[in-house]
């Protein structure tokens, strides 16, 4: 009876293991499958907001704060 | 039996303890990015080049001078009011030291190697400077006159300001001058009398992002994709590139504080 329980006990330890490593590792797989699926609907809005940060806006200030 | 459940425990708790121990480094990581903050990750980006060092090192010349003529002028203005020499002595010296600040930027040579550090470094003393005058004020002026003493250096006007400020204009210009064959160069088009009516101030910066824009947004939607992703490729590329010259100082300032 015991060695059964101890036998399931492990058995649920590696299966848990096995998901985690399994979810931990497709993680980044599932995001790059999403952003190449979506990729080819690049909007008009996407495009501009790429251009804008190719530029520095020309009243861009560096903030340091009020003296007073 | 107690040997099995002795096993099995040792088991559970190595997997806990890995298991946090992977948490705990992303967390570290983070904090680590976090040393700097998002604001100057954007703006050392562009440092990359010793034209984008240089405007960033003269933006900061700048915010600090503006800081500095301010400065001076609440102490004059303090005087005036007959101010204990005590209290005006702590101010003058938050001043110099801003003074010096000023002339170590003045001096940094933006296309070194440690151009990078050095803004990064000499804006966070900055703006401690900053803070700690602010501070020193606010123990001895009321809101009031505080408000007051705001509104009277608020008009402040210095030539010097106007001509670093003039300067910064023409170097951001011509930076955004480069951008702009390097995306004509990446759409294949060159269109160098418009990005010379840039350049003398005869076309805006936004009219000019829109006709780049314009263009892309009429090609087909592959060629529109494949320089969609070369633009951000770029800008990937440059947000890399700041993220490796905090890792790079981190590497090199370790022990020796932190900035922010």
């Amino acid at each position: 009876m015991n060695k059964k329980i101890i036998s399931i006990f492990f058995l649920l330890i590696l299966m848990v293991s096995i998901a985690f490593a399994y979810i931990y590792f497709n993680q980044g797989e599932t995001n790059q499958n999403q952003y190449d699926s979506s990729g080819k609907n690049v909007n008009d809005t996407d495009v501009a907001n790429e251009i804008d940060d190719m530029f520095i806006e020309e009243d861009d200030e560096i903030e340091i704060g009020e003296i007073v | 039996m107690k040997k099995i459940w002795t096993i099995l425990i040792l088991l559970m708790m190595l997997i806990s303890i890995s298991s946090y121990a992977i948490a705990d480094d992303a967390g570290e990581d983070e904090e680590e990015q976090g040393d700097v903050d998002s604001e100057t990750q954007k703006e050392i980006g562009i440092m990359n080049t010793p034209l984008g060092a240089e405007i960033r090192l003269l933006q900061l010349k700048k915010a600090l001078l503006i800081n500095i003529l301010k400065a001076n002028m609440t102490i004059e203005v303090l005087k005036g009011l007959e101010f204990d020499e005590e209290n005006l002595t702590a101010l003058e010296e938050i001043l110099d030291q801003m003074k010096e600040l000023f002339e170590v930027i003045n001096t940094t040579d933006p296309s070194s190697e440690d151009s990078v550090q050095a803004f990064v470094e000499n804006k966070s003393l900055a703006k401690n400077l900053t803070k700690e005058f602010r501070d020193a004020i606010r123990d001895l002026l009321d809101d009031e006159d505080l408000i007051a003493l705001r509104e009277q250096i608020k008009a402040m006007i210095s030539e010097e300001v106007q001509n670093i400020g003039k300067y910064i204009h023409s170097r951001i210009r011509q930076f955004n001058r480069n951008q702009l064959y390097r995306l004509y160069g990446l759409i294949g088009e060159t269109d160098n009398s418009f990005i010379e009516q840039y350049l003398n101030g005869d076309v805006t910066l936004g009219l000019a992002k829109l006709q780049i824009c314009k263009i892309i947004n009429n090609m087909t939607k592959d060629r529109r994709y494949l320089i969609f992703s070369e633009i951000k490729e770029e800008n990937i590329k440059k947000k890399i590139n700041a993220e490796a010259f905090i890792d790079e100082m981190h590497n090199k300032g370790k022990g020796k504080g932190k900035w922010g």
